[in-house]
């Protein structure tokens, strides 16, 4: 009897513990960003070249695959990453659509009026200014573009950008790069002939 | 079996629970803070850093969650990425009336429909003592100083920075201000290929940037975001930099200031700062248009009308402009 009660008593101090006097809450009471869907089903991806291509997700997943470390900063100073970035790369994206021709750019723009330009050096990964993790410049390592759906091994959510977004990859890691190019999610790629 | 025995043991546990869930137990309760979301321009982190440590000060139960962006990209978190940010401040007060005095097709009502200007600036130009010929420059010579060959010098990337095209605008103005055409040339224009042209559009000094803005030579450095411009002057890498006044106080930088009729910072030379204008090379946003004219840097400050706080958005403004009144390191200054 008496180690029935004991029992009972323990539990219910437990209990009490466990039901949150001790939890520390979250520091947040304001309302989650509005999200679409993660399933994107009905997206696709518009390429625009000497001929016009349209994607799906599940096309895009089925082109060549590459992996490589990605690490973005903003323009204030703020660091996102460093990921492990899984996609299409753009030069690889390109090809099918005759590739691009020195002096050529590529415009890649996303539903929310984002618009990025890439010169045709930077498309071959050059012309980018780097950092290391101290956010000190350093020379550029051999970079690529990267359309990237799964990020640290996991599809792209749409608050990270997805379902593509572009990333700019390195072999090494612990490179960061200016995130002003990495644009979230993007649905339309256009070469501009020289 | 001892009745009594059970009857304090019972008494004892209701004491435990009823001290856990009171006295002692309601310290370790942490109800969840109201996240007070504020969004200022890169140039405000600063001064916005200490009027979020005053306010959670006076409110413990806020957290005040700063997150700075460029001043359009800061209007964008709400108008285009309709995320709820209850203090959106910015460095150029034009884009509120013109970003959002529209309707929100989310809610049928305008994103907001006032705002409160609170402070101005001027650009200077900044640098540190190993800047080249650091003990050379002054207010009246800048720019003789930054044009010798060996001086490199920094901007920030007009397509994402107001402190950018604000940047190219000086070099315009000062142009027009010493009557010396081959300034914009030799400081800017000329480092890019092909160069930036100016051209007289209807009396508006005009350049049309490129789309990508690569500097072709090793005299001019175009950097994203000015910490990054900043960074690359106290390294050594740049020897001066166009920047806010506030900016470079605020970074302990030393810095010169320059004429009025050119440094961005006067009402007195409205139509003088309305002759230049920049012209992005594409619209990287499809709310905004690509040219940029000259007017004097006024911030402001606004309550999107979706706020999730609004009363203590307003009450954190009210802090922003009293504060902005008095002043201080990092702080712009105080409108008239």
């Amino acid at each position: 009897m008496i180690r029935a009660v004991t029992t009972i008593c323990i539990l219910l101090v437990l209990s009490c513990w466990c039901a949150g006097c001790t939890g520390t809450a979250p520091a947040s009471s304001s309302q989650p960003v509005t999200t679409p869907s993660d399933v994107f089903s009905s997206w696709h991806l518009t390429v625009n070249a000497s001929t016009r291509a349209e994607y799906t997700l599940d096309q895009i997943r089925k082109l060549p695959t590459t992996t490589g470390n990605g690490f973005a900063v903003s323009t204030v100073g703020i660091k996102y990453g460093p990921y492990i970035c899984k996609g299409v790369l753009l030069t690889d994206l390109l090809e099918p659509s005759g590739g691009i021709s020195s002096g050529d750019q590529v415009w890649i723009s996303a539903p929310d009026g984002y618009l990025w330009v890439f010169d045709y050096d930077q498309v071959k990964g050059n012309g980018f200014v780097t950092f290391n993790e101290d956010l000190k410049e350093i020379s550029s390592p051999p970079l690529e573009i990267l359309l990237m759906y799964e990020q640290d091994g996991k599809p792209l959510s749409y608050n990270d950008g997805g379902p593509l977004r572009v990333a700019i990859i390195s072999k090494e890691k612990g490179v960061v790069t200016e995130g002003s190019a990495w644009v979230k999610w993007v649905d339309k790629i256009e070469i501009k002939k020289k | 079996m001892n009745t009594k025995r059970i009857i304090r043991m019972l008494m004892s546990c209701f004491l435990i629970v009823l001290l856990c869930s009171t006295a002692g137990c309601s310290s370790g309760v942490q109800h969840p803070k109201t996240v007070l979301k504020v969004v200022p321009a890169g140039s405000l982190l600063q001064p916005f850093d200490e009027v979020e440590k005053s306010f959670e000060a006076q409110h413990p139960d806020v957290d005040v969650q700063i997150e700075g962006h460029g001043s359009i990209q800061a209007i964008r978190q709400v108008t285009d990425l309709h995320r709820p940010i209850d203090v959106v401040a910015v460095a150029d007060a034009s884009l509120i009336p013109d970003l959002m005095f529209r309707v929100d097709s989310t809610t049928g009502a305008n994103f907001t429909d006032a705002y409160t200007p609170f402070a101005t600036n001027a650009m200077v130009i900044a640098f540190t003592n190993k800047s080249k010929y650091a003990d050379e420059i002054t207010s009246e010579n800048w720019y003789r100083v930054l044009s010798r060959p060996d001086v490199r010098v920094g901007i920030s990337n007009p397509m994402l920075d107001a402190a950018g095209y604000r940047s190219m605008m000086v070099a315009l103005l000062a142009d027009r201000y010493y009557q010396n055409t081959t300034l914009f040339p030799v400081l800017i224009g000329s480092h890019f290929a092909p160069p930036l042209v100016v051209q007289d559009e209807g009396g508006i000094a005009t350049i049309i940037l490129p789309e990508v803005l690569r500097p072709s030579d090793e005299k001019l450095v175009i950097r994203d975001g000015s910490i990054f411009v900043l960074s690359h002057l106290e390294a050594g890498g740049i020897d001066y930099a166009f920047e806010y006044r506030s900016v470079a106080e605020g970074h302990d930088l030393r810095w010169v200031s320059l004429p009025p009729e050119i440094d961005l910072s006067s009402p007195d030379y409205a139509d003088e700062y309305g002759k230049v204008r920049v012209i992005l090379g594409f619209q990287r946003f499809s709310a905004i248009g690509q040219n940029r004219t000259g007017q004097p840097i006024v911030y402001a400050v606004t309550i999107p009308n979706n706020a999730p706080n609004r009363e203590l958005a307003q009450e954190f403004a009210d802090v922003v402009v009293q504060k902005a009144k008095i002043g201080g390191k990092g702080w712009p200054v105080p409108l008239n």
